[in-house]
């Protein structure tokens, strides 16, 4: 008991680094989804390059394209002389960098789903009463394809949870990266994975409950 | 022509290759009630939706309120020359759906000061008490802050007009604004728009209610193959018209 006791300690000290990865990832990714759903609405090369982009991100492994990232980019003299190397150079930099321009391609997927839903008669009625196209998309489409969008994407900001689990393997200390430490010095790997399992668990729990307060305010489960 | 509230000249749209308008013109003076009357797929909501430019002619001119809209060419067709002078258009209009389009994700109170609000740049307070006194003419002032999908069909619709009044129109268009309701709905919606005639608004409406449509308008338009077939005060379209075809559509859809 006191092994767990102090196993769950020492893993809670990796859980500030696992909700950074998160909400940095999320964030920064939610942006670039937002982007890459609009542009596979233009049509035309801007549409080609958001879905060559997403069949990309979406159709390799996340534990891939962090290797690459952080192993193979550094192989390219270019990147180890530009501005970005500093960065490029550091695991928390590769892992941010990974898990942001992964997610941004399922969460551009989701949010296109949201846009397609959105109804077409409430567009038209945006456009009957003269609204520029910018002012239909603030007004009327995004707060109503983010809406339709939000259950989906709070299944994805779940998964992204989890997927901070990969940064321990370019040596980043977050939950499961302290898990591995611990068993590599005590050999007990059932209940060192399971409290991690657990902290994961309570994290994700709180950030279901959160999605379904916002979808329950902003209306959607009614 | 100030006096012409509404004005569309040999008006022409296609799908593909069939075409729903063959040169239709039509004039609305301000204070007329227009109802616009003919079988399905006769053209008569390709028309309505031609004067916001939902639907953009292949030929022909629409104007509103003494402004014509300008056309550039472009490829074989043609296109607005100007997106802002289109928006002015549509934002001097009112347009009721069949389907009511209210905004779900906004309030009752909230769709009707949408576009005074975003669209025109009226001071929200003046919207808000504007929109007060348009939802109690449409008898839902208790409703201002529920949601579209709390609200009958009925409800929604008369929101919906309440919505268009908002924008001050020149003119009221209404696109078969009944057909989507129970009958037993019908008539709270039909209610608001005779009050409306009655106060003197411009109002051009498709309709398949023959006996509303023969009471309230000014004129009555009936529509056969995108041609308008028949034209003039409703006692002569409804009850003695010239064409055949009008009398058949007329004899058998007043009957009901």
């Amino acid at each position: 008991m006191a092994f767990i006791a102090d196993t769950l300690l020492q893993l809670l000290a990796g859980v500030p680094m696992t909700l950074e990865l998160t909400a940095i990832s999320v964030s920064a990714g939610a942006i670039l989804a937002g982007v890459l759903a609009l542009l596979t609405r233009l049509g035309g090369p801007a549409s080609w390059i958001a879905r060559g982009y997403i069949f990309v991100f979406r159709g390799s492994p996340l534990l891939v394209q962090i290797f690459l990232i952080y192993y193979g980019l550094g192989q390219f003299p270019a990147v180890r002389q530009s501005l970005f190397w500093p960065f490029l150079r550091q695991p928390w930099w590769c892992a941010l960098l990974a898990l942001s321009l992964n997610t941004a391609a399922y969460g551009a997927e989701v949010i296109r789903g949201g846009l397609l839903a959105v109804p077409k008669g409430q567009i038209e009625a945006g456009r009957v009463c003269g609204m520029s196209t910018f002012t239909l998309y603030r007004r009327v489409i995004l707060p109503l394809a983010l809406r339709q969008a939000l259950p989906a994407y709070g299944n994805e900001v779940i998964i992204m949870v989890k997927s901070t689990s990969l940064a321990s393997v370019i040596t980043l200390m977050e939950v499961t990266g302290i898990a591995k430490g611990i068993i590599s010095e005590t050999f007990r790997a059932l209940p060192v994975f399971a409290c991690a399992a657990a902290i994961y668990l309570a994290i994700n729990f709180t950030i279901a409950g959160a999605v379904r307060l916002l979808e329950r305010r902003l209306g959607v489960a009614s | 022509m100030t006096e012409i509230a509404v004005a569309v000249r040999g008006l022409e749209k296609r799908y593909g290759a069939m075409p729903v308008l063959r040169g239709v013109s039509l004039e609305a003076r301000t204070g007329e009630v227009i109802s616009i009357i003919g079988a399905s797929g006769s053209g008569k909501s390709t028309m309505l939706r031609c004067i916001p430019l939902l639907e953009v002619p292949e030929a022909g001119e629409v104007g509103v309120a003494g402004e014509w809209l300008r056309w550039r060419p472009k490829g074989t067709g043609r296109v607005p020359a100007d997106k802002a002078q289109v928006a002015a258009l549509r934002a001097r209009l009112g347009f009721v759906f069949q389907s009511f389009n209210l905004w779900s994700h906004r309030t009752v109170l909230g769709n009707v000061i949408e576009a005074p609000v975003h669209v025109q740049g009226r001071p929200r307070a003046e919207a808000i008490e504007e929109a007060e006194v348009l939802l109690a003419k449409v008898g839902l002032g208790d409703k201002r802050d529920s949601y579209p999908a709390q609200l009958s069909g009925g409800q929604q619709q008369r929101v919906a007009i309440a919505r268009a009044l908002a924008m001050r129109p020149a003119a009221l268009l209404l696109d078969e604004p009944t057909s989507a309701l129970d009958p037993e709905l019908v008539g709270e919606v039909l209610r608001v728009i005779r009050a409306l005639a009655e106060e003197g608004r411009t109002m051009l409406i498709v309709t398949h209610e023959m006996g509303f449509a023969r009471d309230v308008s000014s004129r009555a338009i009936f529509l056969h193959q995108g041609i308008i077939e028949e034209e003039g005060p409703p006692a002569q379209v409804f009850n003695d018209p010239i064409s055949d075809r009008c009398r058949q559509f007329v004899t058998s859809h007043l009957r009901r």
